[in-house]
């Protein structure tokens, strides 16, 4: 680095230091702020950095990260056209908008908090529709946890938010780890019986003080109506003693390093419900009920650093810490400024989910290629200085594949034309709705979801790590989903392949409709290569053509 | 201290080989690793797992640790074994011949009765959490890169699909197999020939080349890997369909079991990492003696046809050989003649690769009801199969900048039972 650029750099961490103590100069959004401490416009930076990247990619990304899936043919054509020069912050917006953005984080948010495993009490369904409710209002992210960490499962209304405590059967060894990985970045797993042996900020005391809010509640199973719901005793104390140094340990409730929460007198009556056999135990002082309220108290800054670092992971293909759960001292954020800054916007804006993906996605961080110029050195992942691959979510895999190969369309189509029959006797317009349209449609398509998340599904381990095992491959090679998906029907890709005249034509419709872009010179010579050789626009040759584009590296990831 | 728990034999062999190979062309003192002949030999000679699952709970008196004439003895008696002074049931005549090639360890409590706690505590060697079973660990460890075939491969015919790699990833989790029945979606689509096939392949590759230039490969490469180890599958489909040799099935038996060892007997051939057989139907709540008789009787000839073969293949030695159950059952036999969970005191049988062969691991009391000697539980076998393996299991796995303690770090092998 040269001498000027470090001035630089300190000139204008000077400057962030200033806007963000200043509400004068809080005008500058967010978004530049973000750019100017990941290092856009430091001449040394930008030297290695990739170009930005340009629009259909940009649209193709940002579909996938907002909305869980490839746009439309129709849609790049027209994003493709369009002249307007704020076009990018339209489109970033009006996908905020859209039901599928609640949709796509119902998806991402159940699977960070559930991880996929099998349901136990709470009904996959009402979690996930209780979810999308919460996501498509902007709930914020504080009283959406607030929420989910308070219900007792009683009341139907809340019951579904209850899935978390409920299905990991309020077991200590799950629900104390969980809150700590989840919530907080911080995996306590090995702090349970002593001292984490490699992490030196993981204390055995850390795991119990959480466990300590929980350790007086138990599953309370209902013998008239077999629900499940939690239960809690009014007495009970947390003590720990170290595997290794025998030493005897107590805590009362508390967020890692945070005060200790201490137990009000006990009163005469401790109960507001006393415990008998068949009776759900209610104290008149609940630890539980604390911790809701614990995890987001505004002095509580993990639980506010572990969402946007899963935010910022979410877009940028990485945390600023990674994994994403091992926050500790000896595995600090890679830009530790920017963390605090997007830490303190969150807590400005009120936890506002929607507008924190909002100002990621119109930063020149995430608006970059992913590809880097062909002689410039890959720089490291943790600079953010190029745009990271981020593998498809099963959800996302699955949604792109029938939107590329045209089910999703074909399927919207038949299902407006029943609807419209029902409309027009009703006197309503249910198929322009664009919430019922998201509604009919994933209803209609659910089970190929489901299909794709059982292949490539994980359960547990969180980590931007990226996997592929071979039945996933044979499943994509052989299956019989994704073959029918090929098969010339209707309106669909393979039938709309069909009908073009040249191989220039095949080409240009392939590439919008499955890599959301046009294809260039070679590309379109390989296209006429393989068609020349294979019985040209044989269907057999081309859904192979179209199976061979959703089976690459350019497909699977988002890039 | 990391302890060197190499298969010792393993150099012997070698030296041997190449010392006759090299005789025969006239080429002593060549390197050894510089030959690729010996580079092949020692690919042939990976160190892998061969788990034979028996399912439900196997009673420990009615297989390594009998107790005839005592109260919860049973009607079975106890025969001698090819070990001196070592007696097992009599419901595994053919095994107790070859004991010189197994150990038992006889003082197991896991202080659970619980089948899905057992299960995971054996396999993970925890009692709770997100980590690897021993076939995911030792396909990330042992599994030769050029592999052709996946590093744990699991036999059996029903059964849980469990979540077996944790932070290990997708490529080393167990791959299932229905008994003999080939992996799902092995076949290539109907309509579709082989030479359509192989240009819908390249076609793809033609369109990763694009997209490779001037990005990072190590995602990439884990997705194309996943297509190649398909096609290496695929690639072996008549091998999964090719029915076993008469003279074979004459020795395992014709059963599930014997042809899912035959399966397994020819997956460690082709250089399969782990195998995992399970052997179901060890539940004996009711009728636990006729049970027994009948699932061991199945049991006992194809393990010891199984056992044999490996040893004669000179596999044995780099092959770590594991019959384990999630527990073992109770002493107190129960109104139905039953026995039920109980993993307070029971045994597995261990042999092969890294093993002490021959040996009688820690005691019971005399009527099995409580481990008199050297309680172990599940972490300490962990401990005890990974370093059998030469895995240092006090270790640590370094995942993605995180370092998780590869076996309990308060549990510790069972040193006398290595070789």
């Amino acid at each position: 680095m040269n001498l000027r650029s470090i001035q630089r750099v300190v000139c204008l961490a000077t400057l962030i230091v200033a806007v963000t103590d200043l509400p004068l100069f809080a005008k500058i959004p967010l978004h530049q702020q973000i750019d100017s401490l990941v290092g856009v416009g430091n001449e040394q930076f930008e030297k290695n950095a990739s170009k930005p990247a340009d629009d259909a990619t940009f649209l193709r990304r940002v579909t996938l990260d907002l909305t869980g899936t490839i746009p439309s043919v129709d849609e790049v054509r027209a994003f493709l056209n369009d002249q307007s020069t704020d076009k990018r912050t339209q489109l970033v917006d009006r996908l905020l908008a859209s039901p599928e953005h609640a949709r796509r984080l119902q998806y991402f948010f159940d699977t960070m908090m559930m991880e996929r495993r099998r349901d136990k009490y709470i009904p996959a369904a009402q979690w996930r529709n209780y979810l999308r409710t919460s996501f498509s209002e902007n709930k914020p992210w504080d009283v959406l946890v607030h929420e989910i960490l308070s219900a007792d499962g009683t009341d139907e209304k809340t019951r579904p938010a209850a899935k978390f405590l409920l299905d990991r059967e309020l077991k200590a060894e799950e629900v104390t780890r969980d809150l700590g990985r989840v919530f907080l970045g911080r995996d306590l797993q090995c702090a349970q019986c002593h001292d984490h042996p490699n992490v030196n900020d993981y204390l055995q005391r850390h795991y119990h003080g959480l466990n300590a809010f929980l350790n007086r509640s138990y599953l309370f199973k209902d013998p008239k109506t077999k629900k499940a719901s939690i239960g809690e005793k009014a007495e009970g104390l947390v003590s720990f003693t170290s595997v290794f140094t025998k030493e005897e340990g107590k805590t009362a409730p508390r967020m890692l390093d945070l005060p200790e929460i201490a137990d009000p007198p006990m009163p005469k009556d401790p109960y507001k419900v006393k415990p008998a056999k068949n009776v759900r135990s209610v104290p008149v002082y609940s630890r539980r009920l604390q911790l809701a309220n614990a995890m987001t108290n505004p002095t509580n800054v993990a639980f506010q650093q572990n969402i946007v670092n899963r935010l910022w992971a979410m877009m940028m293909g990485r945390g600023l810490v990674e994994p994403l759960d091992m926050w500790h001292a000896d595995n600090p954020p890679s830009n530790p400024k920017l963390l605090n800054l997007l830490t303190e916007s969150l807590r400005k804006n009120k936890y506002n989910i929607r507008l924190m993906l909002r100002e990621m996605a119109l930063t020149k961080t995430y608006q970059r290629s992913s590809h880097v110029a062909k002689d410039a050195k890959i720089p490291e992942e943790t600079s953010f200085s190029v745009a990271l691959l981020k593998p498809l979510s099963p959800e996302q895999l699955a949604w792109s594949m029938m939107q590329a190969t045209g089910l999703t369309e074909k399927t919207l189509h038949s299902l407006k034309a029943k609807q419209s029959k029902a409309d027009a006797k009703k006197g309503q317009k249910k198929t322009e709705d664009p919430q019922w349209q998201e509604e009919a449609l994933h209803d209609a398509l659910s089970r190929n979801v489901t299909a794709f998340v059982t292949t490539f599904g994980i359960v547990g381990a969180q980590t931007s790590q990226f996997d592929a095992s071979a039945n996933q491959a044979l499943f994509l090679r052989n299956g019989l989903l994704l073959q029918s998906w090929l098969v010339p029907s209707k309106n669909n890709l393979t039938a709309r392949l069909k009908k073009l005249k040249t191989s220039d034509q095949i080409a240009e419709e392939l590439y919008l409709s499955v890599f959301s872009r046009h294809p260039n010179k070679i590309e379109k010579a390989q296209v006429a290569a393989y068609l020349n050789e294979t019985q040209a626009q044989s269907n057999q040759s081309l859904q192979q053509l179209v199976w061979a584009a959703l089976a690459s590296d350019e497909f699977r990831f988002n890039h | 201290m990391r302890r060197n728990q190499g298969c010792h034999q393993l150099d012997h062999q070698l030296a041997r080989r190449q010392f006759l190979a090299g005789a025969a062309s006239g080429a002593v003192g060549l390197g050894l690793l510089g030959s690729p002949a010996n580079a092949e030999k020692i690919k042939g000679q990976h160190k892998r797992v061969l788990q034979l699952y028996l399912q439900g709970g196997v009673s420990q008196l009615e297989s390594w640790d009998p107790k005839p004439g005592t109260e919860f003895g049973g009607p079975f008696r106890a025969i001698p074994t090819s070990v001196p002074g070592m007696h097992i049931s009599e419901l595994l005549p053919y095994t107790a011949q070859r004991m010189h090639l197994l150990s038992i360890v006889r003082s197991i409590n896991l202080k659970t009765n619980d089948h899905g706690q057992g299960r995971l505590f054996m396999e993970k060697g925890r009692r709770a959490g997100e980590f690897p079973y021993v076939g995911s660990i030792a396909s990330k460890y042992l599994a030769p890169a050029n592999s052709e075939l996946p590093g744990y491969i699991h036999i059996s015919t029903r059964g849980l699909n469990d979540s077996t790699a944790a932070f290990l990833g997708a490529q080393h989790a167990q791959l299932k197999f229905e008994g003999v029945k080939p992996p799902k979606n092995l076949a290539i689509p109907k309509g579709l020939d082989q030479t359509t096939d192989a240009r819908r392949v390249q076609l793809r590759q033609q369109f990763n080349k694009q997209f490779g230039r001037g990005r990072t490969k190590s995602m990439t490469e884990s997705f194309d890997a996943s297509f190649i180890q398909a096609a290496k599958l695929m690639g072996r489909k008549s091998f999964f369909e090719k029915p076993p040799a008469q003279k074979d099935l004459e020795r395992y038996g014709t059963h599930d079991f014997g042809r899912n060892c035959l399966l397994a007997r020819a997956l460690l051939e082709n250089d399969a990492t782990c195998v995992k057989v399970t052997h179901h139907g060890y539940d004996s709540h009711a009728e636990n003696f006729n049970f027994h008789l009948e699932q061991l009787g199945e049991f006992d000839k194809t393990f010891a046809m199984l056992l044999d073969d490996l040893h004669e293949r000179g596999l044995l030695e780099s092959t770590l050989v594991m019959v384990y159950s999630e527990f073992g059952r109770t002493p107190k036999i129960n109104v139905r003649y039953g026995r039920d969970h109980w993993g307070t005191a029971w045994s597995i049988a261990l042999g092969g690769c890294g093993i002490q062969p021959g040996a009688i691991i820690g005691k019971t009391n005399e009527k099995g009801t409580a481990v008199a000697d050297r309680e172990v539980d599940a972490g300490h076998l962990f401990h005890t199969y990974l370093q059998a393996l030469g895995i240092d299991s006090t270790g640590d796995h370094e995942i993605a900048g995180r370092s998780i303690p590869i076996g309990d770090p308060t549990a510790q092998p069972i040193k006398e039972l290595l070789a």
